[in-house]
């Protein structure tokens, strides 16, 4: 799981172009939105691609979303859940 | 109503930004060239950064040195001129959309990608309420840049504006354009693209830019030059016709061409296209200072707004940097400057510039 985490921040990182952010900058357990990171619905349509393109998961709920993306620990616990 | 040059933000090839003189020409000694970028850490807030293109960055930080320089925080009209845009992030989106069969497209690229929305990405981060426009139109999109805000000066409607030039020159792009054979194959040294050896061979240096000046109706010890007079031309036939065109321009601002201390032309080193500027010269201007600047900046589609910078520079400082200059002609004063250009020898631009007291 740690892997998995440790990988997931690397993506996000990357995807939502946070420079000068690391991964050791984000908690686990941290929200993404509002808090935290502080990011917002644009980040939030790029964390669904992020979900579809490197890990095969299409979210088909929208309502889903609030909870899978709390934080990067919730994220990593659906993706090993439903990783194809 | 008289229009000056308050102030001006240099994001080039050369060490610009912050200079409102080239203190050490940089040269080069390939056909593509990037600009020398600032530390945009120290101007923009990460978070904010990351939602702009390399383009927008250049564009914000050129816009903030020049209302910094200027004393203005919100001008009364923010106009830009660039020939592709964010050509960059639209390259990405492009890619992504062939690499990934039409699937996973970023919404960031996508947004990022548009090509005319340079003047209202500055004017929300300047916060500013004030008309905005942006303006693309290949290789005279500066210029109607800032025909327009010559025009709202002219008809009062404004004081002050923000008026840039921005483009940039990606990888691919200078690739698709190679094949058009728009570059040279090789640079020896750009400084003496126009004289020396390379100046014998077709095409150009690549380079891009991002220049912002701001225009003021007010006069001030600070201002760097007047803006005098302007005028676009299309599809001129033939160069008797140009000729007579320039001859017209100047008789309508009381003057005549040996009046024109300096002609700083868009020669770029291309041995098709630089035969216009010297015929131009040779018939009409001989008497003045013949200067370049295209061997300073590259070629870009808006790289006529490096060459308002050096004509400003020009008239501020009193003096040509012997590395501009294309002949002998010494001008103990130098009062009118004729800027000129000509894309593709269809589209023409005449600007005319007095130091300020003419």
């Amino acid at each position: 799981m740690d892997e998995l985490i440790l990988q997931l921040k690397n993506e996000i990182i990357n995807v939502l172009n946070l420079e000068g952010v690391t991964p050791d900058d984000i908690a686990d357990d941290a929200p993404l939105f509002g808090e935290g990171l502080g990011l917002d619905s644009i980040d939030a349509l790029e964390l669904i691609v992020l979900m579809e393109k490197n890990w095969g998961i299409k979210l088909e709920n929208p309502n889903q979303g609030r909870e899978i993306f709390a934080s990067v620990k919730s994220m990593a616990t659906y993706i090993e859940a439903h990783k194809k | 109503m008289s229009i000056y040059i308050r102030a001006i933000g240099n994001i080039s090839i050369q060490d610009t930004l912050g200079k409102s003189s080239l203190e050490q020409a940089i040269a080069y000694a390939e056909p593509h060239v990037r600009c020398i970028e600032p530390d945009f850490k120290s101007y923009l807030n990460p978070m904010m950064m990351r939602r702009m293109s390399r383009i927008i960055k250049r564009a914000v930080v050129s816009s903030m040195v020049c209302l910094q320089e200027g004393g203005i925080e919100q001008p009364e009209a923010i106009i830009s001129g660039t020939g592709l845009g964010c050509i960059e992030d639209t390259e990405k989106f492009l890619s992504a959309i062939i690499d990934n069969n039409e699937k996973f497209l970023q919404p960031t690229y996508f947004i990022q990608s548009t090509h005319n929305t340079i003047s209202s990405q500055i004017a929300i981060f300047l916060k500013c309420h004030s008309y905005n426009n942006t303006y693309t139109h290949r290789g005279i999109s500066f210029e109607t840049a800032l025909m327009d805000a010559f025009v709202l000066f002219k008809t009062c409607r404004i004081h002050t504006a923000l008026v840039g030039g921005h483009d940039e020159m990606t990888p691919l792009y200078f690739v698709q354009l190679q094949k058009l054979h728009f570059w040279k194959e090789q640079v020896h040294n750009s400084l003496t693209i126009c004289t020396g050896s390379d100046s014998q061979t077709a095409g150009a240096l690549a380079g891009e830019g991002s220049i912002c000046f701001l225009m003021s109706d007010e006069e001030n010890d600070r201002n760097y030059a007047e803006i005098k007079d302007m005028q676009l031309f299309y599809n001129i036939k033939g160069s008797e016709a140009l000729l007579q065109q320039i001859e017209q321009f100047l008789n309508r601002n009381n003057l005549n061409s040996s009046d024109i201390d300096v002609f700083l032309c868009g020669n770029s080193g291309d041995c098709l296209t630089d035969p216009l500027y010297h015929e131009i010269h040779r018939k009409q201007f001989a008497h003045s200072t013949y200067a370049s600047y295209k061997n300073l900046c590259g070629e870009f589609f808006t790289a006529p707004a490096f060459g308002l910078w050096s004509a400003a520079s020009i008239l501020k400082n009193g003096k040509i940097p012997d590395i501009q200059r294309l002949n002998n002609v010494q001008t103990t004063k130098i009062r009118h400057l004729l800027l000129f250009n000509h894309y593709k020898n269809k589209n023409y631009s005449l600007i005319l510039l007095s130091s300020c007291g003419y």
